[in-house]
């Protein structure tokens, strides 16, 4: 059995070539028939994302994938690029390195956000696609089987893919939702119109905010925006009195100087009875003077507050890369003894199936010897038999399985062939 | 199994509250797959083992549960830590056992210096005596949860402020669910500490017309260390709603509510190390059919 894969990735190129070997889900789908037509009996996966083209073959000994220079032709083919024009662009891998690398693609420590967790949809994506196809066999089904348990474990014991890190999901997520424990009864104020601000809001909708008020300087495209992301036009001259219902502010101004102020917002600060307020200052220059951050009830964040956070999430990511590759290099290290272990199966078989013959034939030669003996002397004496050849068998499969974890021992294979004559 | 139960000891439950707390603490140090399960599996056997002792003792022993400061003792940290088990488990990604588990392990030590002899009481007076107890047991287990409920708001709000993202496996509940929790039990440890001071004194009342049981004096250590406990949590309630509207009033709260759990241990240690003639037989010992005997007499 032999695995290959040529792949590009953004790690080794550029994006506009990315854009040319992308593909779309119709031309997967063609791409793995015309495999399947071109070389049969090789199972084939191909994983297209706009980070990745890879394509996963595999065969048996009698029929092999393709080597790295037809698959590359064939990819080209598909694309309808010329060769030359990709030279240097796969990389190319065989067994276990091909093993390695999907667990590690499959878990996000390929991706170019590290740990994202989209990446293992569309290797669900891909292999079902295969199946659909029937393009896949015992050994691609094992493999990628292997790799979505792989993700698995790595997103349980790790915390790769768990820290956020984009500027809007941590405004929400850890810091929104620290001092809030529900949206739906709070009211979110827009001011302006950044575009981080339609970001912001859509984790705010999924948080449960309902109740949402947008102010700009300009009517128009206050109600333009309020109607886009579906809140409620205010006049500016509010901004006084929302800022009192307000309970979280998204503030996306142009403005060169703070809107709000201290002194501004002392005024208002009573008449809000307590409550909280969460400002998201997004706006550069600051909408917020950052002093109001200090005043009791106000948890005020500016971007470049978040975007400390999302650094500090990243590094805390990072920080995870040893025990997320341990993790993959132990589950490619058990299915590659699996794999190994599996060239052992037809000499296994042979080995028991002649020794169950021959203790079969002594046993009936016992048993025409001793005719008196009764059913349950002879189940007896049956399975004394088994026992010892199974007590005899266990040394030589023991080292077998112990030798596959290195690769397929095949130097033990042929001693035991030679030394019991198996056929080859 | 009457023997199993039997050997049960206070050791056993507070052993294995013990290690849950110490797997709790480990979430500050290391990641772990099983951790989580293991703590709630410790909590459990402890619960387990708690209420077997427990239920050993009200079988075995008259007038329990409540009639002894050991017993009440004992009985609060059972609801701590039943209360801890269920918040762990609607909240695993929240270390709440970490904040009550110590309170409830604090009980259990104070119920070993507690006397187990049983308040003297007829049947009139064990129904006060159980009303008395049970208001009693209520403000202090809500002091403990408002407390609790404090002490993770400062945590919170000092990340807030840090403008930190949240440790992984330490995620606290949101300020406001927090600020909730702790301004109602300041109010409701005032209304249940202020129920069991009145059936204190309507018990006190009992046993002085009676005649038959000694009574509490005004100034035994018992009744000045309630006093003294329900006078502060009542000013913490009325204090906590002068503050409610107020932006800084949530972080008052979380004060109070510190210092109300400050008052509550001072008063248990009060009371466990001073002398006090509360629960103490009087002088020529009735007991309880002797007292029933004498109440049915026409």
């Amino acid at each position: 059995m032999t695995l290959a894969l040529v792949g590009a990735s953004h790690r080794t190129v550029p994006l506009d070539m990315r854009e040319r070997l992308a593909f779309s889900a119709e031309q997967a789908v063609e791409a793995i028939q015309r495999y399947r037509s071109r070389f049969p009996g090789r199972e084939v996966v191909l994983l297209s994302t706009c980070n990745r083209v890879e394509l996963y073959t595999a065969g048996e000994d009698d029929a092999p994938p393709p080597n790295a220079e037809q698959l590359v032709g064939f990819l080209a083919e598909c694309r309808g690029l010329d060769v030359g024009d990709l030279s240097g662009v796969f990389q190319r891998q065989v067994d276990r390195a091909v093993v390695r690398h999907l667990f590690g693609v499959a878990s996000g420590l390929d991706s170019m956000v590290l740990g994202e967790p989209q990446i293992i949809s569309q290797v669900k994506q891909a292999w079902a696609m295969a199946r659909e196809r029937e393009s896949t066999g015992p050994l691609m089904t094992e493999m990628f089987q292997a790799a979505l348990r792989t993700a698995k474990r790595v997103n349980h014991e790790t915390t790769l893919g768990r820290e956020r890190l984009s500027i809007p999901s941590v405004a929400v997520a850890d810091f929104a939702r620290g001092v809030f424990e529900r949206f739906d009864d709070k009211r979110v104020l827009l001011l302006g119109s950044g575009k981080m601000a339609a970001e912001t809001l859509r984790y705010l909708r999924a948080a449960g905010a309902e109740d949402v008020v947008v102010l700009n300087r300009n009517p128009q495209r206050a109600a333009e925006l309020a109607r886009r992301l579906g809140g409620v036009p205010v006049d500016w001259r509010e901004i006084d009195r929302e800022l009192v219902a307000a309970d979280l502010v998204v503030s996306t101004t142009a403005a060169n100087i703070p809107v709000v102020t201290e002194q501004r917002y002392a005024g208002i600060e009573q008449a809000r009875g307590g409550r909280p307020l969460v400002v998201l200052d997004l706006a550069v220059p600051r909408d917020f003077e950052p002093s109001i951050g200090r005043r009791a009830g106000v948890w005020l964040y500016s971007i470049d507050d978040l975007a400390a956070a999302c650094e500090a999430n990243r590094r805390k990511r990072q920080r995870e890369i040893p025990a997320a590759t341990a993790i993959v290099e132990e589950e490619t290290q058990q299915f590659m003894t699996v794999l190994h272990h599996r060239h052992t199966n037809p000499v296994i078989e042979q080995l028991r199936a002649g020794w169950n013959e021959t203790g079969e034939a002594e046993l009936d030669r016992l048993f025409r010897r001793l005719p008196d003996l009764d059913e349950s002397a002879r189940r007896e004496i049956r399975q004394a038999f088994d026992r010892y050849a199974a007590k005899l068998l266990h040394p030589p499969l023991a080292s077998l399985r112990d030798e596959s974890r290195a690769g397929p021992p095949h130097g033990l294979l042929n001693a035991l062939k030679r030394l019991f004559d198996l056929e080859d | 199994m009457s023997e199993f139960v039997s050997g049960i000891s206070v050791v056993c439950f507070a052993a294995s509250y013990g290690v849950a707390l110490a797997c709790e603490a480990s979430r500050l140090l290391f990641r772990s797959g099983i951790r989580g399960a293991a703590m709630v599996a410790f909590v459990l056997a402890g619960l387990a083992a708690h209420t077997l002792f427990l239920g050993w003792r009200a079988v075995h022993e008259p007038s329990v549960p409540l009639s002894t400061p050991f017993d009440w003792y004992l009985l609060a940290a059972w609801l701590l830590a039943g209360g801890s088990l269920w918040l762990t488990v609607s909240n695993p990604k929240t270390p709440v056992g970490l904040f009550l588990l110590p309170i409830v392990l604090l009980l259990i030590g104070a119920a070993e210096f507690s006397s187990r002899r049983p308040f003297p009481q007829s049947t009139t007076t064990q129904v006060w005596g159980v009303i008395h107890g049970g208001f009693n047991l209520a403000s202090s287990v809500a002091v403990s949860l408002g407390a609790v409920a404090g002490l993770m708001w400062l945590i919170q709000a000092g990340r807030l402020a840090r403008k930190a993202t949240p440790l992984q496996g330490f995620r606290m509940p949101s300020l406001e669910k927090l600020a909730h929790v702790s301004s109602r039990a300041v109010v409701i440890a005032a209304w249940t500490a202020a129920a069991g001071f009145g059936s204190g004194i309507v018990l006190n009342a009992v046993n002085r017309r009676r005649g038959l049981l000694e009574t509490v004096p005004w100034d035994d250590p018992v009744v000045l260390r309630m006093a003294t406990l329900l006078v502060w949590l009542v000013a913490a309630a009325i204090a906590s709603r002068l503050v409610a509207r107020r932006p800084q009033g949530p972080r008052v709260v979380a004060w109070l509510s510190l210092v109300s759990l400050a008052v509550l241990a001072g008063s248990i240690s009060w009371g466990v190390f001073v002398p006090t003639r509360h629960g103490v037989p009087p002088a020529g010992h009735i007991d309880a059919a002797q007292i029933d005997a004498a109440e049915d007499a026409p």
